[in-house]
C-alpha cells in the first residue's frame, strides 16, 4: 500500500517539477527505466511469494541502475555502447517478462 | 579421442544452463536468500517502510521523467521545424516585396527616362534594343513553350517554394542540365527572349542545380519546367522539333515517363528581369564600336 502511494507520489513529483534531463545523462535514461521496471516487477512478485525484503528491493534497484549505467558507459567508451545497451535491455526484459508471468500465475492462477 | 567429446558437451551444457537460468530464475535470488536468513519471529524492522517508500518514489519519479523527456523531444523538434518554415516563409515574403518594389521603381525609372530622353530616334531605339537583349523590359510576342515535367510517381509532399513547386528528391530525373540544354537549343533556334518558370533569362543568367532544386538566377524552381521563348513561332517550332534535344526528350518520355511537350503560340508575354548592375565592367572611354553586329 505504502509502496503504491510512494509510486504515485513520485509520478506527481515528476509531473510537478518536470526536470530536464541533462545531455550527459540521456543515454542512460532508457537503461535506468528498464532497470526500474525490473525492480518493480521483482518486488511485486517477491511480495506475492511472501519473501519481500525492503533491503533487497532497494539495493537491487539501485545496483541494477548503477551497473546497467556502468555497462553502457563502458560500452560507449569502447565503441559498443549500442550493443551493450541492447544486451542490458534483453536480459532485464526477459526478467521482467518472467516476473510478470509469475505474477499473472499467482493472481489469476492461470 | 575419448576426452574432447565430453568437454564440448559440458561446455554447451554450461552455456545452455546460463540461458535456462536467465529465463527461469527471473526473480532476484537475493529475495530468497534474505527470506532464508531472516528470523521468522523477528517481525519487521523499522527502516523497511521508509526504504520501500523511498525506492518506489524514486522509481515513479524516474519513469515519469523518462516519459516527459521522451514526449518533450518530439514537439520540440516539430517546433524547431515550424520556426524554420516560418522564417523561410518570411524571407520569401520579404523577397517578393523587394521584387515588387523593384518592379515599381523600374517602371518609374522608365517613365522618367521616357520623359527626359527623346521618344524616337536612333538613341531611343538603341536603348530599347539593348534593354530587350539584356532582358530588362517585359516583352510580348509569338513564340514557343516547351514543358518538361518529372514523372508523376515522384514525391508528393508539398514544400514551400516558388509557385506550383514540389521538392526534387534524389529520384528526380530532370536536372539543371536538361533545362539548360532546352534553353540553349532555343537560343540556337533563334529565340529572342526566354523565361523559365517566369524567370526571365539575361546574358548573365545561370541555370544551376543546388541541393534539390534547379536554380535560375538563384531563384529555385521545380517541376514542371515551363520554358517560354519569344521568336518566330514557326521557325522555332520546326527547328526545335528537328533538334537532337527534342528527340532526346521524346525518347525519355517513353523510357522514364517524363512529361515533354512544346507548343507554338501567337502571344507570349515574358516578365522583365531584375537589372544586374555591372560593378566591374565599365564602358571604354572612346566609344568605338568595333566588330559589333
Amino acid at each position: 500500500m505504502i509502496a503504491a502511494l510512494a509510486l504515485v507520489a513520485g509520478v506527481v513529483l515528476g509531473l510537478v517539477f518536470r526536470p530536464t534531463v541533462p545531455n550527459w545523462l540521456e543515454p542512460y535514461l532508457p537503461i535506468a527505466v528498464v532497470a526500474a521496471l525490473d525492480a518493480v516487477f521483482g518486488g511485486v512478485r517477491a511480495r506475492l511469494d511472501g519473501i519481500f525484503d525492503a533491503k533487497v528491493f532497494v539495493v537491487s534497484f539501485i545496483s541494477n541502475v548503477v551497473v546497467a549505467a556502468l555497462i553502457v558507459f563502458l560500452g560507449d567508451k569502447l565503441g559498443v555502447g549500442g550493443q551493450l545497451s541492447t544486451a542490458v535491455v534483453v536480459v532485464l526484459g526477459i526478467r521482467i517478462f518472467g516476473n510478470a508471468a509469475a505474477i499473472r500465475r499467482r493472481l489469476f492462477r492461470a | 579421442m575419448s576426452s574432447p567429446k565430453p568437454t564440448v558437451d559440458e561446455r554447451s551444457l554450461v552455456s545452455a544452463r546460463l540461458l535456462i537460468d536467465l529465463v527461469n530464475t527471473t526473480l532476484d535470488p537475493g529475495y530468497a536468500a534474505a527470506a532464508q536468513r531472516r528470523d521468522p519471529s523477528a517481525g519487521r524492522r523499522r527502516y523497511e517502510k521508509p526504504a520501500v517508500a523511498l525506492g518506489c518514489l524514486l522509481i515513479g519519479f524516474m519513469l515519469v521523467v523518462a516519459y516527459i523527456h521522451t514526449n518533450r523531444g518530439a514537439p520540440e523538434a516539430a517546433k524547431v521545424h515550424d520556426r524554420l518554415v516560418a522564417r523561410v516563409r518570411a524571407a520569401q515574403h520579404g523577397a517578393d516585396d523587394l521584387a515588387s518594389r523593384l518592379a515599381d521603381l523600374e517602371g518609374r525609372l522608365a517613365a522618367l527616362r521616357g520623359q527626359s530622353l527623346p521618344q524616337s530616334g536612333a538613341l531611343a531605339q538603341q536603348l530599347q534594343r539593348a534593354q530587350l537583349a539584356a532582358g530588362q523590359t517585359a516583352v510580348t510576342g509569338p513564340g514557343l513553350t516547351v514543358t518538361l515535367q518529372e514523372p508523376a510517381a515522384a514525391s508528393a509532399s508539398a514544400v514551400a517554394g516558388r509557385g506550383g513547386t514540389t521538392p526534387i528528391e534524389a529520384t528526380n530525373i530532370l536536372t539543371d542540365r536538361d533545362v539548360r540544354s532546352v534553353v540553349n537549343e532555343l537560343w540556337h533556334d533563334g529565340a529572342e527572349a526566354i523565361a523559365v518558370n517566369g524567370v526571365r533569362l539575361t546574358p548573365t543568367s545561370a541555370i544551376r542545380f543546388a541541393g534539390q532544386a534547379v536554380l535560375v538566377d538563384f531563384e529555385p524552381i521545380t517541376s514542371p519546367y515551363e520554358i517560354e521563348a519569344v521568336g518566330n513561332a514557326d521557325d522555332l517550332s520546326v527547328a526545335f522539333a528537328q533538334s537532337a534535344v527534342a528527340s532526346r526528350y521524346q525518347t525519355l518520355v517513353s523510357v522514364d515517363g517524363i512529361g515533354f511537350s512544346f507548343t507554338g503560340s501567337d502571344h507570349l508575354s515574358l516578365p522583365a528581369s531584375a537589372p544586374t548592375v555591372p560593378r566591374y565592367a565599365v564602358p571604354r572611354p572612346t566609344a568605338s564600336r568595333t566588330g559589333g553586329r
